[in-house]
């Protein structure tokens, strides 16, 4: 009796972990899954566990219809915005991390600020103004509203980047004679490229999955997916809803699975706005 | 030194100068007039009727909205414990036992969009879902009459924290890691289990960015927008982003939105005044 009671103890241990274990993973994969098993449910009758018929049937009417053209769209957008942000954030991005200039408080707070409100009454507010300029509705407002968003959340990475830049590299540079301008294109771009990478991957899947902006300054005319499932789940189509999730949410778990090892908490941070 | 050359390093300086403006300017512009011009309109905005400035629309907004202003602030406080208990606890237990497997598995959420993680939810916690049917199979759940899930709270609670929760773990494991493991060690060597080592040292050795990981969490609840959109309305009490949406749109009454609007502003800054505010009170 006394030598069986730790065995026992070990075995109920054991269990009860085997059991959190188990309802970890379904936690976190059965929403999921449930994704999975209505984009390929033909058909799906309640109280059945799992559908009746089963096919791809809406996956190639995914790539048919409307679905492709809001893709494409979605990306031509994230093309867009990822070159537009990257050239508008690594300049300031370098002169904010190395240079004293005036209202530099001001410029800091102006970047911040925007991240502590809600975006949606501030883009409702813009909309109003986009359509006062007619670029609401049409991908040039799109882009724009992306890339004001983007900016904010992607600058504060980039000024850590050039922050990391050894500043002894640029006096090094400076002494043998190169001007500030050489100094930061010879010298402290190529370090700072492989941040500048990452950074620009995360505007990438940020503006392929932004939802708020696009729904209030793209509408009714301008569809990226995450809009397109919005309408296709509230319509309950819950197939194609599903299906676009899926096609929605690729890139990102692809960068995850590629990048695991480098992902560093401070690029990572921006995932929590996405 | 030679004269013209000092005047062409003045002329350089002049020059560098104007590119450091060239390059801060746009960015700078855009975002006034992207947010500071747009949230000033919506202030102004809110303060006026027909014309005239007035406080109408913020009693109006306060009587007709005001249990869901209570409702977002509760379903928010609720996920964001719920979110920092899963992530010290998990996040705990990760340091002191890594786990390859375990820590990718809890990263998936970060990567999954909010709105993908709104129909997800929608999906797996409806009454006719994906939960539901397995647990009719084990007779835990009646098959005619299902329990939703999904509408009021729970379904908001559920899709938040599954979300955020994920981004907790990062910040806090972050946090974890810097945690001088000398501690740790002589804990242990005095006989110190997982859960002595996590409520003793961990949590008290970071509580800082535990308190900032709470704030940027609770904020990105009360200003959600995808998620609270995706899971519908089930019309009860509404998340206040629903609010704002639906009177931007079906009523078209654009002060009210902008008075809801404001409110929900104070709303999403009062978590970090509070915790600033307590920051200031301890060290003082």
């Amino acid at each position: 009796m006394h030598e069986r009671a730790p065995a026992l103890l070990k075995g109920m241990k054991l269990t009860a972990r085997l059991l959190l274990c188990a309802l970890a993973l379904f936690v976190i994969l059965g929403p999921l899954s449930s994704l999975v098993i209505w984009s390929l449910a033909e058909q799906w009758h309640w109280p059945a566990m799992l559908p009746q018929r089963w096919g791809t049937m809406y996956w190639q009417k995914a790539f048919r219809g409307e679905l492709m053209t809001s893709f494409v769209t979605g990306l031509e957008i994230a093309v867009i915005v990822t070159a537009v942000v990257v050239v508008l954030a690594v300049p300031l991005a370098y002169v904010l991390a190395r240079f004293r200039i005036p209202f530099k408080a001001l410029i800091l707070v102006l970047f911040l600020f925007p991240q502590a409100f809600p975006a949606l009454p501030i883009f409702a507010n813009l909309s109003t103004l986009f359509y006062r300029w007619d670029i609401a509705g049409k991908m040039s407002g799109v882009v724009l509203v992306q890339v004001g968003a983007a900016l904010i959340y992607s600058l504060w990475t980039m000024v850590s980047v050039f922050q990391s830049v050894p500043r002894v590299l640029e006096d090094a540079a400076y002494a043998m004679g190169a001007s500030r301008l050489r100094a930061f294109f010879d010298v402290s771009l190529p370090l700072a490229v492989p941040g500048i990478v990452a950074s620009g991957i995360l505007v990438f899947l940020y503006s392929l999955d932004e939802f708020t902006g696009t729904l209030l300054i793209g509408s009714p005319f301008v569809k990226t997916l995450p809009v397109q499932m919005y309408l296709s789940s509230m319509g309950y189509e819950m197939q194609i809803a599903s299906v676009t999730s899926l096609i929605i949410s690729i890139p990102g778990v692809l960068f995850l699975i590629l990048f695991q090892r480098f992902l560093k908490a401070e690029y990572l941070s921006s995932f929590g706005r996405i | 030194m030679n004269h013209s050359a000092v005047l062409d390093g003045g002329r350089k300086r002049i020059w560098e100068r104007l590119l450091g403006i060239a390059v801060t300017l746009p960015p700078v512009a855009l975002v006034c007039t992207e947010y500071v011009y747009p949230f000033l309109l919506s202030v102004r905005s809110s303060l006026q009727k027909n014309g005239r400035f007035s406080a109408e629309n913020y009693a109006y907004a306060l009587s007709v909205y005001g249990q869901d202003i209570v409702f977002t602030i509760f379903v928010s406080a609720l996920s964001v414990v719920l979110v920092l208990i899963l992530s010290v606890a998990i996040g705990g237990y990760l340091t002191l036992h890594r786990n390859r497997f375990w820590e990718f598995l809890f990263k998936i959420p970060l990567f999954i969009p909010f709105v993908v993680v709104g129909h997800a939810m929608r999906t797996f916690l409806a009454p006719k879902g994906l939960l539901n049917s397995l647990l009719s199979q084990i007779g835990a759940v009646d098959i005619n009459n299902p329990p939703s899930f999904i509408y009021g709270a729970a379904g908001i609670v559920i899709a938040l924290t599954w979300k955020q929760f994920s981004f907790a773990l990062l910040l806090v494991m972050s946090a974890f890691e810097s945690v001088d493991h000398s501690y740790l060690e002589a804990a242990r060597t005095f006989g110190a289990g997982t859960g002595r080592q996590i409520l003793n040292f961990l949590i008290p050795l970071s509580r800082s960015s535990i308190g900032v990981a709470a704030v940027l969490i609770l904020t990105s609840f009360l200003q959600n927008f995808s998620v609270v959109m995706m899971m519908g309305d089930s019309g009860g009490a509404k998340h206040i982003m629903v609010d704002i949406y639906s009177i931007i749109t079906y009523l078209n009454d654009l002060p009210l939105a902008n008075a809801l609007g404001v409110i929900s502003y104070l709303l999403a800054l009062a978590p970090a005044i509070l915790y600033l505010r307590g920051e200031l009170t301890k060290h003082a």
